[in-house]
């Protein structure tokens, strides 16, 4: 059973993503021409991030972690940087710089989940009863 | 007649205001969100600080994001 609360928190993630996304689509575009001519980019899943992010944060309102949602969203950043680094791995296409993502990810979505998805859950809503 | 107005007079006349009622309560629901930011502190100037030394330490910084697939 999917609560109203949840929905929402899902919404938030999903609409913050998806939003953010525009910036590193262009920037993607404009980059791989200017960095990459003529080679594959990578192509990482960053379509399902919306997805993910919304997930995760319906996670959050469900579990009702006991970490402030900065850290739950550096968590998340630190499985998705330790994803794209498999990923790379795997794809033959690792790079020693790739490792920094690890550290770089969870900072940046640190940053994100606290000052965006957490007052917008909070506008919202969403975080309820956190007793 | 006399029952035929007794009968009308006993029946409630029908509310010719639901057209204000509905926009009352759509008002009612369309509240105003109010979105707080937290305060910017030194926690929050740390980590920009480290994303952005992350971004400048590497040689190539959007080359080192295009190829990590977050651009």
């Amino acid at each position: 059973m999917l609560r109203r609360r949840e929905l929402l928190a899902y919404l938030v993630g999903a609409g913050t993503a998806g939003t953010i996304l525009v910036g590193p689509y262009t920037l993607r575009l404009v980059a791989g021409e200017i960095y990459m001519p003529g080679r594959a980019i990578p192509v990482a899943p960053v379509v399902l991030l919306p997805i993910l992010w919304g997930i995760w944060n319906l996670i959050w309102a469900r579990r009702h972690p006991h970490v402030s949602i900065g850290v739950w969203g550096s968590l998340f950043g630190f499985l998705g940087a330790s994803g794209i680094n498999a990923y790379l791995a795997l794809a033959g296409i690792w790079f020693p710089a790739a490792v920094l993502l690890v550290a770089f990810l969870p900072v940046v979505y640190w940053l994100l989940w606290r000052l965006v998805i957490g007052p917008l859950n909070e506008a919202l809503g969403v975080e309820g009863d956190r007793s | 007649m006399r029952t035929l107005g007794l009968i009308r007079r006993g029946t409630p006349t029908r509310p010719h205001d639901l057209w204000t009622r509905l926009h009352a309560r759509l008002h009612e629901a369309d509240d105003v969100v109010r979105v707080s930011l937290p305060a910017l502190g030194w926690r929050e100037a740390v980590a920009l600080g480290t994303a952005l030394g992350i971004v400048a330490l590497v040689p190539d910084p959007l080359g080192f994001l295009v190829a990590s697939g977050i651009l």
